[in-house]
C-alpha cells in the first residue's frame, strides 16, 4: 500500500487484502494525515473481511475526528460499495464517482 | 379420514393468503388461517390443533409491524411449535430486533419467480423445520453435484482454500466474477470464524486473535466444503467446538442491521456479512459439540445491499430424535 503527497488533498492507494494482516497499516495511518481532505483509491484492492471493515471504520473514525478531515473514496468495485453500504463506511467517507483522468465527483 | 395438521400459517387477510397460496400449496396438512381483524379468534382457531402443530408460519404482513405480540401469544398458545416468518422477495426485510426479542429463528423469503422450483424450495424449509432437520448442503443443489471437502491443518490453508472455491466458479461474464467475488468473501469470513470465534477456553473466553497463525489443535477439526451445480452454490463450515450461541447468531444479526451502525467494534460482523451475501443463511449449533455454518446462493442472485434475505438458526441435541 502506498501514498503518495499531492497538492490539496492526502491520497493513499490500497493494495491487496484488507484484513487481520492490515492492522498495524490503518492504526499508523491517521497520523500521516495532512489535509482537510484525504482520498483512498481501492484499485487494486482485492477482499475487504469484516475485520478490514473494522480497521477502515476506525481510521476513518480517527481521521474525521483528530484531523477534521474530509475522505473520499475512490475505484470501487461493486463488491466494495455494497459491503461499504451494509456496514456503515459510507456514513464517515463518500464514494467517488470516477469521471476519468483522475478527476471525479462525488456520487 | 382427518388429516393430522402439523403445519399452521396466518395472514393478514384474504389477498396476503391469495399471495402465498402457489408458494405453500405443496405443505401437506396446512392449517390455514386468515386473522382479517379479528386477531383473538384467528388464535382460538390455532388453539384447537394445537396438539400436532410442529410449526406455525406467520405472514411479514402480520408480525412484527402490525401485531407484535403475536410471536408471544403463540408461543404461549403453542409452546412445542417452531416459528417462521415468511416476506416477500419484492419489500423491504424485517426489521431483526422483535425477532430477537421474541426468539423467532426463522425468517424465509419468498423467491422473486413463481416457477415449481421456487415453491420446492419454501417446501423444503417447511418439511426442515417440521422433521426438526438440520440444514445439508447437498439440498439445494441439483442430483449428483459434486460436494467438495476440505479439512483444515492450519490457518495457512486458508487461502489456497479460497482458490480452490474460485476454481470451481470458473466462468465468464460479470455474474461468474461477481459470484467468485462473493464465494471468496463468504469463505473467508466462514474460515475466520471457526478459526478465531469459535475456539474458547473454559471461561468461554477466545483462545487466539484474528490474523494470529496457528496450526489445529490436538481433537479440533474445521471442515470446509461447497458445492456448484451451475446455478446454485452452496457453502458449509463445521468445527467441533459447538460454542456458537444461537442467540448471540440473531442478536448479531439486528444489531448490525440497525441502520446508522458504524461501530468499529460491532461484533458478529463477519456473521452478519455471511447473511447478507447469502440468499438463504444456515446455522445450526450442537452445543459444545459441533457449529456448522453455510447457506447458498443463485449465480444470478446480483448485488443488492437492501434485498431481503432468510435465515434458519436452529439447535440440536447430538442423537436428538425428530
Amino acid at each position: 500500500m502506498n501514498s503518495e503527497p499531492t497538492e490539496g488533498f492526502d491520497y493513499f492507494a490500497l493494495e491487496g487484502n484488507i484484513d487481520a494482516q492490515s492492522e498495524k497499516y490503518f492504526k499508523d495511518l491517521p497520523a500521516r494525515v495532512r489535509c482537510s481532505q484525504v482520498r483512498f483509491n481501492f484499485i487494486k484492492t482485492g477482499r475487504v473481511n469484516s475485520m478490514g471493515i473494522a480497521l477502515l471504520l476506525r481510521c476513518f473514525k480517527e481521521i474525521r475526528e483528530a484531523k477534521k478531515a474530509d475522505i473520499l473514496l475512490e475505484g470501487l468495485t461493486p463488491m466494495h460499495t455494497m459491503l461499504f453500504k451494509m456496514t456503515g463506511v459510507f456514513l464517515l467517507a463518500s464514494p467517488v464517482v470516477s469521471q476519468g483522468s483522475g478527476k471525479g465527483g462525488v456520487a | 379420514m382427518q388429516r393430522t395438521q402439523t403445519v399452521a400459517m396466518l395472514y393478514l387477510d384474504e389477498s396476503d393468503r391469495e399471495f402465498w397460496a402457489p408458494s405453500l400449496k405443496e405443505v401437506p396438512g396446512l392449517l390455514s388461517i386468515a386473522v382479517d381483524g379479528d386477531l383473538t379468534h384467528a388464535l382460538e382457531q390455532l388453539g384447537g390443533a394445537v396438539a400436532n402443530l410442529r410449526l406455525v408460519i406467520l405472514s411479514s404482513r402480520l408480525y412484527p409491524v402490525q401485531h407484535p405480540e403475536l410471536a408471544r401469544r403463540i408461543r404461549s398458545a403453542c409452546p412445542q411449535s417452531e416459528l417462521l416468518l415468511v416476506s416477500a422477495s419484492g419489500v423491504s426485510s424485517p426489521p431483526l430486533m422483535p425477532l430477537y426479542a421474541d426468539n423467532v429463528r426463522h425468517l424465509a423469503i419468498n423467491p422473486t419467480g413463481s416457477g415449481r422450483s421456487d415453491r420446492e424450495e419454501l417446501s423444503a424449509a417447511v418439511e426442515m423445520l417440521v422433521a426438526r432437520r438440520p440444514w445439508e448442503i447437498s439440498s439445494c443443489l441439483k442430483q449428483g453435484t459434486s460436494i467438495h471437502s476440505f479439512q483444515l491443518h492450519s490457518t495457512e490453508d486458508k487461502e489456497a482454500l479460497i482458490g480452490a472455491l474460485e476454481a470451481v466458479l470458473a466462468g465468464e461474464g460479470e455474474e461468474y466474477e461477481l459470484l467468485r467475488q462473493k464465494g471468496a468473501l463468504l469463505a473467508d469470513e466462514l474460515l475466520e470464524n471457526a478459526l478465531y470465534d469459535a475456539p474458547r477456553g473454559a471461561h468461554g473466553g477466545k483462545l487466539f486473535k484474528k490474523g494470529e497463525q496457528r496450526a489445529m489443535l490436538p481433537g479440533e477439526r474445521i471442515v470446509f466444503s461447497f458445492g456448484f451445480d451451475g446455478g446454485t452454490l452452496a457453502l458449509q463450515l463445521t468445527d467441533n467446538w459447538g460454542s456458537l450461541e444461537p442467540d448471540l447468531v440473531i442478536e448479531f444479526l439486528a444489531r448490525n442491521q440497525e441502520a446508522g451502525s458504524k461501530s468499529d467494534d460491532e461484533g458478529g460482523r463477519g456473521l452478519f456479512i455471511i447473511w447478507r451475501f447469502l440468499d438463504q443463511f444456515h446455522v445450526n449449533v450442537h452445543p459444545g459439540q459441533e457449529t456448522a455454518v453455510g447457506g447458498h446462493l443463485q449465480l444470478s442472485s446480483g448485488l443488492n445491499p437492501e434485498a431481503p434475505r432468510g435465515f434458519h438458526i436452529t439447535e440440536h441435541q447430538i442423537g436428538e430424535a425428530a
